[in-house]
């Protein structure tokens, strides 16, 4: 018989302590597995929202503009030197924008907000910034008519509870109102009649038009049609006012930047800040967002331009942002790591107790005949088996939760969700989809593993045969 | 009245391919201070007899009679309770908890029967020394000789002032000088405290000390000599 | 008696006893301190938000909240304080000009939001001047000619206010704060430059440091450099109630730091009359009346009770104004017992397991006490004590452990200095004073007397399913 397969014999021998010290190795992996996936995609969302409806992975700046981003530190920027970029085989597409702070005034509300002066066509296609137009919003007048309407009554409740919502999506909206594939067919006309929000996004690049978000036309109490006033400091200190008409509304999933934002065609943003020409930023989208050819992509690029300008990424474009997940990832790492201390002495106090069960049997095989290092090996072998039972165990239990907290993410809902909000981040809780971090628990498991072979090897090269035979 | 009446009692095991009449209808009657021995081959249903005795097993006919009281009319937790009563146990080996002291043993079963404190203490210095033990009331069984962990486990089977004492090999594991004290002792306190005890035994140093022995085979009596 | 034979069977495998004790011990330990950090770090929130935030309970016009015009003042602001005032557990009211508006030095400009404040008043009922930089100035002790401004050291850095110079002074407080003197040696070529902004600085001195120095005293380093020129002016402008634009130059009197980066970069504070005069308010107008309580755990009947008696205006508490917080205090207790309860019940499985062991080992030993009159529910008990006294030892161990690690840590702190930037930004403190109240230790230990109840069950059963005669036989 081989090695192996006594070693799998012996393990059904004590089928219970077997079964107990997998299952607790299963619960450690199952439970840290479940918490990673649920963190990294956390995380992996919060940076995903951030860099598709605002940074981009890289950008292009003047060199001064990181550490002082004021109009005065644009840099020019043409068609020749985009095309130059373009040439890198990873960038996709180069967009210019002109960004900075004003005074956005409506009747009698004022509030600061940011102005991105940007490329309609080119921003849509790199950030697909159309599809956060809003397409319904639930204001009172449309509550008050759907509630008289032909819907089911938990739908009713629901709108109550999602007054003055805005959506950019169908799907989110019917989520929220809890209205089931079926339904919709018969539901979803009713709601367009009333909640549809007639959207369009800028057309031209010089228009004398402005977009802004959802939370600052709540704030300014402003919608489609009504004038926007906005009054800064432009290019070398001249003074910068203008005029502009509200032409539509979106939503962003920053709540932080959805109250401030106004987007405005680059030409009359360059105009109002007198500022021909220049841009603050240029995003630059890429075929490939591995986080290797980022890298690889920016230290190309550096090579491709010259002083003043630079290449940012996306990790110092949101620093503060990445020091925060990296808190909580710290966290939720040490969390992991007392689980598997305790687990560990699990592993230790059954080794332990093997070991002194099977004394007997031990001095027996050595005595007639078996060599201590082939003992040694099948005891080992069984310790890796029951080791690897619960890792695979824990693992597979673990993908039905990953794979549909991947596509059915969770959502908080009422206070929660507000709390979330009021800090910046999106309330939803997706998971990433198996990855390294399965790997690493493996990894752990073993470590475990081996101290605890290392302890059972050495008592079996110390057992005394005779001492042994006699327990 | 008898202490113990056994009437036709059998007790069949259906194990795996064979039916086993361990005990194929026994009948005896047990007297107060009785010191009997049961013998007989292994496989003759001595160990089985014993069990049944002593409320361990549930025959499949007949009847077994403490004091008048039938013990198949008892439920469960009603037999374990009539057990700790009226029944004092001496077994082979593993008679007494390791944690415990030789005092600690003797006390614990008074202490599950809810005797006061001082009426404990009392019976157990009053059995130690019946056994002879008095001086080695505080050590632990592993500091005690076979024979001497023996002598505790009689004094601890005494505590409770059974009916009659069940003794299941007790000398089987001791030296004869350890034996012979064992036996002594048991005979004493047998006069003294007028307790049936009852052996189930191999050993011929034990068959020579009984007063009454019952000898089994295949499940039935065949010989109940009086000595 | 079954109690101290439980308690003496527990010993009667030390080592492996041992293990699990120790086991339980860790898992204990670290659940109880990770947790009196997480406590520590809410409470010091909640202490900041209320003393120099928010205060209690703060009441405005209805519309105030969603339409911030200058022209939204309390309508019958007498009324109010009197209100307040008569209520039992007020013990102060104050008023409070509040304008959205812009601050602008020659560099830059941002939006901020200027409270025109009773300056005597709010030094009883906020903590603010506490936290005033020493050096920058003090809490509008002084009359100047032009009219001044307190604001926080994040604005400061936004407008450019604060530079970073190495000076002597600065030098000798590196020495002071042990930094290495090769450091100190590289940093003496930066001496007298100025630096207008946070980041140029550190990137003049990142030139010059190695990464693993940089890292190691950047604290220290931007302490020392720091340097505000007293008397910086500041330009605020809003629109007054006429709707016209407005403004004046404002002398900076002095900077606080709080742990609050939001509240540091929005909160600008000026003397109420000079906000009135420009803003063009009448005498006796605000636009929020604050309360301050004699303690917290009044706010949730105070503030009904002021509502109902203010039900015109919006009444709002610290909880409502900030539901997370509210929350968070809320959850703090069930967050701790779902971390516990997943510890503990990783260690279950290493108590089942010895427990099984320790009945398997024992199997003569239990016949014979079921032989003898032992019955069911004793024996099922006895079992249940020993695994209970298992988690006990361990547990107890475990928060005498934490207890230990808690009080020295509660003294000298836990400085996430790496962490501060991202802690801040939210309003926590990076620097954590552990702390836990009974309440903790109580969960702790009834989830753990649950932990060796709920392990015991299986070992005694199958202790219970033993047949004694099967148990005793030894030939």
């Amino acid at each position: 018989m081989k090695d192996y397969q006594l070693a799998w014999k012996n393990l059904w021998r004590n089928r219970r302590r077997t079964l107990i010290t997998a299952a607790s190795v299963f619960f450690a992996v199952f439970f840290a597995l479940v918490m990673r996936s649920f963190q990294l995609g956390v995380y992996d969302r919060m940076f995903k929202n951030v860099i598709e409806s605002y940074s981009g992975y890289l950008q292009l700046q003047h060199e001064d503009y990181f550490d002082d981003p004021i109009i005065d530190n644009s840099f020019e920027i043409d068609q020749a030197l985009i095309n130059d970029l373009k040439e890198d085989q990873n960038v996709k597409d180069v967009v210019p924008r002109l960004e900075s702070f004003a005074l956005a005034a409506s009747g009698n509300h004022t509030q600061g907000v940011i102005v991105m002066g940007i490329d309609p066509e080119g921003e849509d296609r790199v950030l697909n910034i159309r599809n956060r137009l809003v397409r319904y919003k639930l204001k009172d007048e449309v509550v008050d008519n759907l509630i008289n309407d032909t819907i089911p009554e938990r739908t009713k409740k629901l709108l109550d509870i999602f007054r003055n919502e805005a959506y950019t999506s169908a799907e989110r909206m019917m989520q929220d109102l809890d209205i089931s594939e079926e339904d919709s067919a018969s539901i979803l006309p009713v709601i367009r009649r009333h909640a549809s929000f007639p959207n369009e996004f800028l057309t031209s690049d010089n228009e004398e038009a402005a977009v802004i978000g959802e939370g600052l036309s709540d704030y300014l109490q402003t919608d489609i049609g009504d004038t926007i006033v906005l009054i800064s400091q432009g290019y070398h200190g001249t003074s910068a006012a203008g005029k502009y008409v509200i032409k539509g509304i979106v939503k962003l999933s920053t709540p932080d930047v959805d109250n401030k934002i106004v987007y405005l065609p680059l030409e009359t943003a360059r105009y109002l800040y007198a500022a021909p020409g220049m841009s603050t930023t240029a995003v630059i989208s890429l075929n490939s967002n591995d986080d290797d050819d980022i890298l690889q992509t920016g230290i190309r690029l550096r090579d491709r331009i010259s002083e003043p300008l630079t290449i940012k990424t996306w990790q110092e474009l949101n620093a503060l942002l990445v020091n925060q997940m990296d808190a909580d990832n710290k966290s939720g790492i040490i969390m992991i790591a007392i689980l598997y201390l305790v687990i560990a002495f699990g592993v230790f106090g059954t080794v332990l107790m093997m070991m002194a069960e099977r004394k007997r049997e031990f001095g027996m095989l050595v005595s007639i005949g078996m060599q201590k290092h082939k003992l040694a090996k099948i005891v080992s072998l069984e310790m890796l088996f029951i080791g690897f039972l619960g890792v695979v165990a824990g693992s597979i239990a673990s993908l039905p939760v990953v794979f549909y907290g991947n596509i059915h993410p969770l959502r908080f809902t009422g206070e929660f969700a507000r709390m979330y909000e009021d800090y910046g981040f999106e309330p939803i809780m997706p998971t990433m989809m198996p990855d390294s971090y399965y790997i690493w628990q493996t990894v752990v498991v073993l470590v475990i593993l081996v101290i605890a072979i290392t302890f059972s090897t050495r008592k079996i090269f110390k057992m005394n045969v005779i001492n042994a035979l006699r327990a | 009245m008898k202490v113990i009446e056994i009437k036709d009692l059998h007790k069949i095991y259906n194990s795996t391919e064979v039916k086993v009449h361990a005990v194929n209808g026994v009948t005896l009657d047990f007297d107060e201070a009785e010191f009997a021995t049961i013998v007989g081959p292994s496989g003759s249903g001595k160990t089985t007899l014993l069990n049944l005795l002593g409320g361990l097993d549930m025959p499949t006919s007949g009847q077994i009679l403490i004091d008048g009281t039938d013990l198949s009319t008892l439920k469960p937790s009603a037999l374990i309770d009539f057990r700790m009563r009226n029944i004092g146990f001496v077994f082979q080996a593993y008679n007494l908890l390791p944690v415990l002291t030789a005092e600690e043993n003797v006390e614990f079963i008074m202490s599950l029967q809810k005797m006061s404190t001082a009426e404990r203490e009392e019976r157990t210095m009053e059995l130690l020394k019946a056994v002879g033990l008095a001086d080695r009331a505080d050590s632990r069984p592993s500091k005690l000789s076979g024979g001497q962990q023996q002598r505790v486990a009689v004094a601890r089977a005494l505590a409770s002032r059974p009916k009659f004492v069940l003794a299941d090999e007790p000398t089987a594991n001791l030296d004869s000088k350890s034996a012979s004290i064992l036996l002594e002792i048991m005979e004493k306190l047998n006069k003294e405290e007028k307790i049936t005890f009852i052996f189930s035994t191999h050993d011929p140093r034990v068959v020579k000390m009984a007063h009454r022995v019952i000898t089994l085979e295949d499940g039935k009596v065949v010989s109940d000599e009086e000595r | 008696m079954i109690t101290a034979i439980s308690w003496k069977n527990v010993w009667r495998n030390k080592t492996r006893s041992l293990i699990v004790i120790t086991a339980v011990t860790i898992g204990v330990f670290a659940g109880v301190f990770s947790m009196a950090a997480i406590n520590s770090s809410v409470i010091q929130r909640i202490d900041s938000a209320v003393n120099e935030e928010l205060s209690h309970i703060q009441v405005n016009n209805k519309d105030f909240r969603s339409s911030a015009d200058v022209q939204n003042i309390i309508t019958d602001y007498p009324d109010v304080v009197s209100v307040l005032e008569s209520t039992q557990g007020v013990t102060d009211v104050t008023g409070r000009i509040i304008i959205r508006g812009i601050a602008s030095t020659a560099a830059k400009s941002t939006g901020v939001e200027i409270s025109g404040i009773d300056v005597n008043q709010e030094r009883k009922m906020f903590k603010l001047y506490e936290r005033i930089i020493p050096g920058t100035g003090n809490y509008f002790e002084e009359n100047t000619k032009f009219n001044s401004v307190l604001i926080g050291e994040k604005l400061a850095k936004e407008l450019n206010i604060i530079r970073y110079i190495i000076t002597d002074e600065s030098l000798e407080y590196l020495e002071d704060e042990r930094v290495s003197s090769a450091v100190i040696s590289k940093l003496e070529t930066l001496k007298g430059q100025r630096f207008t902004s946070d980041k140029k600085f550190v990137k003049a001195y990142e030139k010059l440091l190695d990464p693993s120095e940089a890292e190691k005293y950047w604290w220290q380093i931007k302490e020392a450099a720091w340097s505000y020129r007293e008397g910086s002016k500041l330009i605020l402008t809003f629109l007054d109630m006429d709707n016209n634009q407005t403004g004046a130059a404002f002398r900076v009197c002095g900077i606080f730091r709080t742990n609050n980066d939001m509240f540091e970069e929005f909160a600008v504070f000026v003397p109420e009359d000079e906000l009135r005069l420009l803003a063009g308010m009448e005498e006796g107008a605000y636009h929020r009346a604050i309360a301050r309580l004699e303690n917290d755990d009044l706010t949730q009947s105070v503030t009904r009770e002021v509502k109902n008696k203010l039900a015109d205006y919006e009444v709002m508490s610290w909880k409502e104004i900030q539901p997370d917080l509210a929350m968070i205090t809320d959850f703090i207790g069930q967050i701790y017992a779902v971390f516990m309860v997943i510890i503990l019940a990783a260690l279950a499985f290493g108590i089942v397991n010895t427990m099984l062991m320790a009945v398997l080992e024992r199997t003569r030993e239990l016949g014979m006490l079921m032989a003898i009159g032992m019955n069911r529910r004793k024996i099922f008990f006895m079992i249940m004590l020993e695994s209970i006294f298992l988690s006990i030892v361990g547990g107890f161990s475990g928060m005498a452990v934490s207890e230990i690690v808690i009080a020295i840590t509660g003294k000298t702190g836990i400085n996430l200095v790496k962490y501060s930037e991202g802690m801040e930004a939210i309003g926590y403190s990076a620097h954590l004073y552990p702390t836990i109240d009974i309440q903790f230790f109580i969960t702790t230990t009834i989830l753990i007397v649950l932990t060796g109840v709920l392990s015991s069950i299986y070992p005694a059963r199958k202790a219970l399913k033993l047949n004694p005669i099967e148990a005793i036989r030894t030939e």
